[in-house]
């Protein structure tokens, strides 16, 4: 092992050209798994909702597009946003919001399903009480369902969070300089140490994985921890037994 | 440029289609050695011993929480640096194995790294959808197992097993459909695949919409029959464990 080919790429493996060129690196990796994260969380509590509460012919249209960027692999949706945004747009798009276009189409494409599935999980009789407050559909929607629904998806947002962290890597194939392009760059120049910078570059995506891996699940046991404290208070305060309240999908204790 | 343009021409589409054909082989080959790898590992978790338990903990971890591509990079650079220099020389040279009717080829080194870089990767998280799968049987069957006099092991093969692998089964077929789309960067370590091909008339034909077209519309169709297949045969089991 010579550790040496890390200590002396180690700003441009964590800066890119940064100061005196375009920023990359890890520093780009974190960029671009920071917007696509933003993106995605949008795209999927806005694709989620209306998955949850749309019927018919709305829902399969759904269904079937968010069919289509989960079956698609990533690399494709990446070769198709390089072609089809400008043509789209009429300007060049920069490498970067192709990318960033395309994880928070995959992205918010899976979180739309946790979405859904957060907002089904909330009990029938949620939605009885707000509707017999006088409450419209949305109004219990944002009022009484989403507050608490929002708990129980926490961690699906960083489990997928932790997923973009991984994915932004395929910003290789358009030539990004992100963390896995630049280790090919320096890996291209030394030749002779690819153990060592592969096995590195690992190691640094590992760590923000785990790390956020760890967080999604102490998020998790805040929610069970919620949801067990609130389930029992409003049923043994009317004396109502509640029903139709199954457990979240994610919740199965692993 | 026009979005559709002429059609494209037979010898291009013989590349996409040979394309698939790698995909669709590498995606089988992984699927079936890493949901044998990743069962086993998952088993020998729950019959382990402790240290058995966190050697295998920490290899999943890993595995998981690393981007495959890089994963792939170390398969093609770095391991191929680390082995004794005639091993890489044999790996690299082309061996024919002669087999009577027909002569076998030995892989090419970068369809040898992908396929062990996406079997391992496919294998940590069958595993872990195996062990999901354990969890979600209720204490209760292997408890009463035991209470009928069946060992430890005996209780976990005959009465916990059959019924985890039920619950694991869609999670595990849907590791199947992310293998056959993950094949696709295997393109970056030069695997003529399918993503590999869609460039590469792309770049030959400028007919961006049809190369980029028909990869695609290959994807969602295998991604499509195995979904239908898995659940299918999931459907089956069910009907067969009532009557």
């Amino acid at each position: 092992m010579n550790l040496a080919v890390i200590t002396d790429n180690l700003g441009y493996l964590l800066l890119g050209a940064w100061p005196d060129g375009p920023i990359g690196g890890l520093a780009l990796t974190l960029i671009l798994s920071g917007l696509s994260g933003l993106a995605s969380a949008a795209l999927g509590l806005v694709l989620g909702i209306e998955l949850a509460m749309s019927a018919g012919v709305v829902r399969r249209a759904l269904v079937l597009g968010l069919g289509f960027f989960r079956a698609i692999p990533i690399v494709m949706l990446i070769f198709w946003s390089y072609f089809l945004l400008p043509i789209l747009f009429g300007v060049s798009v920069p490498e970067i919001g192709t990318v960033v276009t395309a994880l928070s189409l995959v992205g918010g494409a899976y979180l739309a399903y946790g979405v859904a599935a957060g907002i089904e999980s909330i009990g029938p009789g949620q939605w009885a009480a707000g509707l017999a407050l006088g409450f419209g559909r949305w109004q219990v929607l944002r009022v009484i369902i989403l507050p608490q629904a929002m708990r129980a998806m926490a961690p699906s947002f960083v489990n997928q969070w932790t997923a973009l962290i991984k994915d932004t890597s395929l910003a290789y194939v358009i030539g990004v300089p992100e963390l896995s392009f630049v280790a090919t760059q320096v890996n291209n120049r030394a030749m002779v140490y690819p153990a060592e910078i592969f096995l590195f570059v690992g190691a640094v995506y590992g760590a923000l994985c785990l790390a956020l891996d760890r967080l999604a699940a102490a998020l998790a046991q805040g929610a069970q921890w919620a949801s067990r404290r609130n389930r029992g208070q409003p049923a043994s305060h009317l004396g109502v037994p509640d029903r139709g309240r199954g457990a979240p999908p994610w919740s199965t204790e692993v | 440029m026009s979005l559709f343009g002429d059609l494209l021409a037979p010898r291009y589409l013989v590349w996409l289609l040979q394309g698939f054909g790698v995909t669709l082989a590498l995606s089988a080959a992984v699927c079936f050695v890493g949901t044998a790898l990743g069962l086993a590992a998952c088993c020998l978790r729950e019959i382990g011993g402790p240290a058995a338990r966190r050697v295998l903990a920490a290899f999943v971890g890993l595995l998981r929480n690393t981007p495959l591509l890089v994963q792939l990079f170390v398969w093609y650079f770095a391991v191929a640096a680390l082995l004794p220099s005639d091993v890489t020389a044999w790996l690299n040279t082309p061996h024919l194995l002669d087999l009577g009717p027909t002569t076998l080829r030995w892989p090419a080194y970068e369809t040898l790294a992908g396929f062990v870089g996406l079997t391992l990767y496919a294998a940590a998280y069958i595993a872990e959808e195996g062990r999901a799968g354990i969890n979600g049987v209720r204490a209760g069957q292997r408890e009463a197992a035991l209470a009928l006099g069946l060992t430890p092991v005996q209780a976990f093969r005959h009465i916990v097993l059959p019924q985890a692998l039920r619950v694991a089964w869609l999670p595990i077929v849907g590791q199947y459909l992310n293998t056959i789309k993950n094949t696709s960067l295997t393109m970056t370590i030069g695997l003529a695949e399918l993503s590999y091909a869609s460039r590469q008339v792309e770049t030959e034909t400028f007919q961006t919409f049809q190369a980029f077209g028909i990869a695609t519309l290959l994807y969602i169709g295998a991604v499509a029959l195995v979904e239908a297949a898995g659940q299918a045969l999931a459907r089956r089991a069910a009907a067969g464990s009532r009557a």
